[in-house]
This record gives C-alpha cells, sequence and structure tokens, in this order.
C-alpha cells in the first residue's frame, strides 16, 4: 500500500525530461501512473526520481496524417476508445475499467509491457510502429520488434516512447475479443482480428494472440489458410492453427492446457464477429 | 523544472469541492490518504492493488482511483468527492436515487460509487442496464449484490432528465 520513498521531478519540456532520465539511472516516467505505482505500492520497484511527464504536451496528441494514425504516447485508453481507429478503438475499451481509462495511456502500457495487455493484440496484427525518443534524437522500430520479451521493451535509459503509428484500416473488417473472468480484469485471452473482405473472399488478414506468450504474436498459418477462401471449414482450420502460436502458462487465470482450447474459441469468435460487422 | 528530493516535502495545492487547500507532502504519498488526512474522509481504502474503487473521486472531470493518483502529481488539479455534491444540504439527484431504491448497506463503497454514477450519468445520460453495470464494474460492493445500485443509477438517470435545468454543483 504505502510506496518506497523516492524524489519526484516536474519537467518543464521533453528535453529536460531526457536529460534527467538518462542522467539518472534508475529514475522511472510517470505517465497514467495505473501500472508504475501500484508497482510502487507493493514495492516491486525502487526508483530514485519519478519524472513526471503527464503534463508535456508533446507526448499528447492524436491525429490523423494521410492514411495513419500518429498516438501521442499519453494519449488515454479513455481518448482511444473515443477516436473510431478501427481496431484499436474497440481494444482500447476492453482495458481495466472506467477509472483505468481515465488515466491509462498507450505510451505506458506498451513501455510496461505486460503480457497479457489488451493494446499488443492490436498493434502486432496493425504492423504499428513506434517512434522512440531520446536526447540525441528519435528512431522509429516495428512494434514487433520493440517488443523484446515480457516486460521488456526496447528503450534505454534516457529513452521515451514517443508515438505509435498505425495504418488507417477502415476498409477492413475487425473485432478484438477479450475474455476475462470478470469487467475489469486483464485477458485471460485475447484475439484482434483484421479482415479486408472482397465480396466473399478474404484478401488480407490480421490475427494477433495476447495473454497466451511472453509477447504478443502474429498466428501467419491460420491468416493464410482464410485468404481466399473463408468458409465455415477454413474458419475451423485457423481457429485449430492459432495453436501453432499459442504457448500459455497455467496461472491464476487458469491452466495452459484451457487456455489454449478457449483461444481456439476466442479466434472463432473475432473471424465470425468480424465477417459480421 | 523542478526537482524534490526523496526525503523532501512540497507544498501543493488541491481545489476540492470548490475550495482551494495548501498541503505539504512528500512525492510518496497517494492522493486518497492526503483527502482523507484534510477531512475528505468520504473517500475510502478498500484495497491496495487498484480493483476496488472505493477511493473514487472526480479529478479535472474525469472519475479516477485517488489510491493510484500520487497527491504531487494532483497538484493544481480540481477534485470533487461525494462531501460535495448535496447542495445546501438538498442531496443531488443521484444521492436520493440511492436512498429510495436501498443501494447501499454498510455504505463503505457508496461515495466511490456515487461519484463513478456521477461521472457515468455525465458521460452517458440515458444508459441502458449493460452500460450501468460496465461502468460501474471498477466499484466493488460486498453487500448490495449491485442490483438495487443499478435500479438507483436508471432511476437518477431519470430524474437528472426530468430537470429541465441540468443540476449544477459548486
Amino acid at each position: 500500500m504505502y510506496p518506497p520513498k523516492f524524489g519526484y521531478v516536474f519537467p518543464d519540456n521533453l528535453n529536460e525530461a531526457l536529460e534527467f532520465l538518462e542522467k539518472h539511472d534508475d529514475s522511472k516516467a510517470l505517465a497514467g501512473g495505473h501500472s508504475l505505482i501500484p508497482m510502487l505500492k507493493l514495492r516491486i520497484i525502487r526508483p530514485s526520481y519519478l519524472v513526471d511527464i503527464r503534463k508535456l504536451n508533446e507526448l499528447h496528441y492524436l491525429k490523423k496524417e494521410g492514411d495513419e494514425y500518429a498516438i501521442g504516447a499519453l494519449s488515454t485508453h479513455y481518448e482511444i476508445s473515443k477516436a473510431n481507429i478501427p481496431l484499436l478503438s474497440e481494444t482500447a475499451s476492453k482495458i481495466g475499467d472506467p477509472q483505468v481509462r481515465n488515466m491509462g495511456t498507450i505510451g505506458g502500457s506498451a513501455s510496461h509491457l505486460d503480457p497479457s495487455a489488451d493494446y499488443p493484440a492490436a498493434l502486432i496484427a496493425m504492423d504499428a510502429k513506434v517512434k522512440i525518443v531520446g536526447k540525441n534524437g528519435e528512431r522509429t522500430e516495428d512494434f514487433s520488434a520493440y517488443d523484446k520479451d515480457m516486460f521488456s521493451p526496447d528503450l534505454n535509459q534516457g529513452e521515451l516512447l514517443k508515438e505509435i503509428r498505425v495504418n488507417d484500416f477502415s476498409s477492413y473488417k475487425f473485432s478484438y475479443q477479450k475474455l476475462e473472468k470478470r469487467a475489469g480484469d486483464f485477458a485471460i485471452v485475447g484475439v484482434a482480428v483484421l479482415l479486408k473482405m472482397e465480396g466473399e473472399e478474404a484478401k488480407d488478414v490480421r490475427i494477433g494472440l495476447t495473454a497466451v506468450n511472453t509477447k504478443a504474436v502474429r498466428a501467419y498459418d491460420a491468416e493464410n489458410i482464410l485468404k481466399d477462401k473463408i468458409n465455415e471449414k477454413t474458419i475451423e482450420e485457423a481457429s485449430n492453427l492459432v495453436l501453432k502460436y499459442a504457448n500459455p502458462s497455467s496461472d491464476i487465470r487458469g491452466s495452459a492446457e484451457y487456455k489454449k482450447k478457449v483461444t481456439k474459441i476466442m479466434t472463432k469468435r473475432a473471424i465470425i464477429e468480424a465477417i459480421r460487422r | 523544472m523542478k526537482v524534490i528530493e526523496n526525503n523532501e516535502k512540497t507544498k501543493i495545492h488541491l481545489k476540492i469541492n470548490g475550495n482551494v487547500y495548501e498541503y505539504e507532502t512528500e512525492p510518496r504519498r497517494l492522493l486518497v490518504h492526503v483527502l482523507r488526512e484534510l477531512g475528505f474522509t468520504g473517500v475510502h481504502v478498500g484495497c491496495d492493488t487498484s480493483n476496488c474503487g472505493a477511493c473514487t473521486v472526480i479529478m479535472n472531470g474525469k472519475s479516477v482511483k485517488s489510491c493510484t493518483v500520487l497527491a504531487v502529481e494532483a497538484d493544481g488539479s480540481e477534485i470533487l468527492t461525494v462531501e460535495g455534491l448535496a447542495k445546501d444540504g438538498k442531496l443531488h439527484p443521484i444521492q436520493e436515487a440511492f436512498w429510495e431504491k436501498h443501494a447501499l448497506q454498510c455504505g463503505y463503497c457508496t461515495p466511490g460509487m456515487i461519484m463513478e454514477a456521477y461521472w457515468l450519468l455525465n458521460e452517458n445520460p440515458n444508459p441502458t442496464e449493460t452500460e450501468i453495470r460496465e461502468g460501474i464494474s471498477g466499484n466493488l460492493c460486498r453487500c448490495t449484490g449491485y442490483q438495487n445500485i443499478v435500479e438507483a443509477i436508471k432511476s437518477a438517470s431519470q430524474k437528472l432528465r426530468i430537470n429541465q435545468t441540468p443540476y449544477q454543483h459548486q
């Protein structure tokens, strides 16, 4: 309940924040605080300083540029859920509970990288890119490479995730299916699906899985079997094929065996719901 | 740039229910504890993992769990707690509806529940039962079984819509 002692910094701008973070090894940036503060309260982490980046407008925007969305790291789950971004907005609306969505940010979620988080299923399906900023400039990475392992983003001390970029998939049908014990929980299994339909045929299929590996993955074989021949039989086959990509662990949310079975079921539901839309 | 060392206190200002309070705090102190120390003991602590919502207040127009906000982080913000809802002793329609529909027993979750209902009805003035239940899913109650809370929020939404002039607090 009670955090350990730490220092606190109010930077006036992004450069000051980056400089301070770089100079102080175990300092941490504070965004929505809905992963960081719970960890402090359990004393799982003991940072020297928290750098309050919440009011830095350089990181708080959400705009459409051509056929891409540029989402500033400080955009909250609530803001994203209201932004009508195909797949991503629906995914944001299923995170935690209303109070959590009012504070939590996409940059914080993607820097924390809980293996059961919701966004990564959508971000990996969307081929999202992340823009990372440091004192010496910016670099852009694929989300799939940036997500190195659970709780392990490709960020060096002194760098911040600045922006997430996704394509506009408005010509696609989509669904995010989250299985949870109760409203407000993390996912037992989460499946994100994007389908580009031409008549009865699926020309592009993207399936992202969360909570069943140490990081989110694409189920490529399942995608391929649905291309050009989407029907009851291939949907069944695709749902079986996702199991190749699911290596869940037994924990408080269910046994590994159970999670594999429900991954199949949630994939089927996601594909069928996407087609119906 | 302002740097506060870990053994230092800093002065913060919070506007709570319309009045400004000055407070000296260590960076590690949680907003929920500071609110309670300032006398707003309707804000409750029901857990230590951000699940229960008994500490819910409105901060800058958004419902938040004040146990998951640092007091320093809230510096300069406007906060509404349950103590600020009634006006000159007249209950807010949500409070009235909780009473009429018997939506509380021990009363420990009630302030947080009412503040979340306040935010929900602001967002969605005419919610369905499903939307109400989703809308309060961050607020746990051990006594009521939720049924009467849902009824109370439905009733409050009607009261608020029937009032031609929207209810103003502060």
